[in-house]
């Protein structure tokens, strides 16, 4: 079952990237982490599943069920924070839901049971304009929870967060999860923090979806470097272009290979056998960030 | 419950504690206010007439002015800016649009609760004017107010309401239409001083959004049909026109 289905979808916009021909598959009860640089649609994306932005061409489907600018029934079943959190300062915690509640027509406990799961319930009745960053945020994730949602769409929802507050966020979104079922769907600079609760990932670039599935498959399709830490790494290096490989040299301790072409414990061997000191041999699993860059063909700022 | 009538509940929660809430007693308060000053302390009897009813209506008629010509265009360029400033000021349309609620709700909504707050102000006018006429009285017994107060004259002249929907859906259609709260003040003003000259002209100023609320006593109310009429003919044509062109909009 696919929590999110999209099929040839479009919407560019004058002189910007929008999204083109976008495929994405979202599974049921996955946490999905929707990532690509500044401009690369994410936002756009969102909006088109929330029914923000009318498409230009193609389909979006959630659970199924067609969405589009003028069928929208399917977003009883979506809770969404786009960017920022959208409260009113001048409100209470408990107004800003309960404005929400009125108008799903939800039940009252309903907001009890959303301020009790974001951890608010202390200060329901503070005004939202002494809240800090991060209880704002968590308003925010409570107002989308105010559906009892299937799926939660967050966009970028660790913006502005402090390290405690992306902590907490994170145990948030997990206990979701992992306690609810629900569908996680959310775009995100951190690719560390994606990293730590997707369990699929889209990467997305100039508005096309380069790679989607699971963060398995990711590392998969791109190997794990072989990495040596070793005495004379230029000498290494050297050895190691004479059996053929394309060695790179890390720094003057460290050789990686990124993609051996002889079995590791032959190239092992023959390092061994040529006098060189190996202090340690073996494969470095590449973190997200890494294959982030690779697949958008993006270098790091340093 | 309808989706309606949901949001306008939703809508009353929000105003709590705004400026656009204290608005609606203030705005018709600060008119009571100068006329009890101005005539409960004043020296000399006014120069109007001196029958009781004429003297009630006289001063009925300078509260009304007051109100119609200056607060009420000013008034509701204000509270359709704070109403639609609630939803652009937070970003709120990306979290209101995505409710699966249909979209011309909310600007109905808001619609709506402009035109109950410019209602509830112009009665509140209406029915504390005779009271203010009282406390004049015991001040300054010298102006006149004996008697019993005009309440058929005030009730019709209350009317101004309806004769204001052109303007109030006009204001409401641009203050939610544009994100910037300059863009309504500067049209309500634009059209305000417009309606001070227009409103003035036997032919042009029953046809004015901006003073028609005027018209309904101006001139021995000959136009009070005629702008009660087309007040609310063309508020519903332009509230309808703005539901359409709101709901089509791609809001940030």
């Amino acid at each position: 079952m696919l929590a999110i289905q999209t099929r040839g979808l479009t919407r560019r916009f004058d002189g910007r990237h929008g999204v083109t021909d976008l495929a994405l598959e979202v599974p049921a009860g996955s946490v999905y982490g929707f990532l690509g640089p500044n401009g690369a649609g994410k936002t756009t994306t969102i909006r088109l599943l929330l029914a923000l932005l009318r498409e230009e061409a193609g389909e979006i489907r959630l659970f199924g069920e067609p969405l589009s600018w003028t069928r929208r029934a399917p977003l009883s079943e979506v809770g969404s924070m786009v960017e920022t959190p959208s409260l009113y300062p001048h409100l209470s915690g408990r107004d800003n839901l309960e404005a929400t509640r009125l108008l799903l027509d939800g039940e009252t406990a309903s907001i009890d049971e959303a301020l009790a799961l974001v951890g608010l319930t202390a200060d329901a009745e503070r005004r939202v304009r002494e809240y800090s960053l991060g209880m704002r945020q968590r308003l925010g994730i409570a107002l989308a929870l105010m559906r009892r949602p299937r799926l939660l769409v967050l966009d970028e929802p660790t913006n502005g967060l402090d390290p405690a507050g992306i902590v907490e966020l994170r145990a948030l979104l997990l206990r979701l999860a992992g306690e609810r079922g629900i569908t996680i769907f959310l775009s995100s600079h951190l690719l560390s923090e994606v990293e730590q609760i997707a369990s699929h990932v889209g990467v997305l670039h100039q508005g096309q979806l380069l790679f989607q599935g699971t963060q398995e498959s990711l590392r998969r399709r791109h190997g794990d470097p072989l990495a040596i830490r070793c005495g004379d790494a230029r000498a290494v290096c050297d050895s190691l272009a004479h059996l053929g490989e394309q060695p790179q040299l890390l720094d003057e301790g460290t050789v990686s290979v990124p993609a051996p072409r002889r079995a590791d414990h032959e190239i092992n061997r023959c390092l061994i056998e040529r006098g060189h000191a190996i202090h340690a041999f073996g494969r470095r699993p590449h973190s997200l960030e890494t294959l982030f860059f690779e697949l958008t063909g993006q270098e790091a700022r340093t | 419950m309808s989706a309606l009538v949901r949001a306008l509940r939703a809508e009353r929660i929000k105003l709590r504690h705004t400026l656009a809430a204290w608005m609606v007693p203030l705005a018709p308060g600060v008119i009571l206010l100068l006329s009890l000053v101005q005539l409960g302390f004043a020296h000399v009897p006014p120069p109007g007439p001196t029958d009781p009813m004429a003297a009630w209506k006289h001063f009925c008629q300078g509260m009304f002015t007051l109100w119609l010509f200056l607060m009420l265009p000013l008034f509701i360029t204000l509270q359709a800016a704070l109403l639609a400033g609630l939803e652009h000021g937070h970003h709120q349309w990306k979290h209101l649009l995505a409710l699966p609620v249909p979209r011309r709700t909310h600007f109905m909504a808001k619609l709506c609760m402009l035109m109950a707050m410019v209602a509830a102000s112009t009665l509140l006018l209406a029915v504390a004017t005779p009271l203010v006429g009282w406390v004049i009285m015991q001040l300054n017994p010298a102006q006149g107010l004996t008697g019993s107060p005009p309440w058929a004259w005030l009730v019709s002249r209350a009317l101004a309401i309806v004769a204001a929907g052109a303007l109030m859906a006009l204001q409401g259609w641009v203050a939610l239409r544009w994100q910037s709260f300059t863009v309504a003040v500067s049209v309500g003003t634009a059209g305000m001083v417009s309606g001070f000259l227009i409103g003035q002209s036997d032919r042009l100023g029953h046809w004015f959004p901006w003073s028609m609320p005027v018209q309904v006593f101006l001139r021995d109310g000959v136009h009070l049909w005629f702008v009660l009429v087309a007040g609310l003919v063309a508020g519903v044509a332009i509230a309808g026109f703005a539901l359409w062109d709101c709901s089509r909009r791609e809001y940030d």
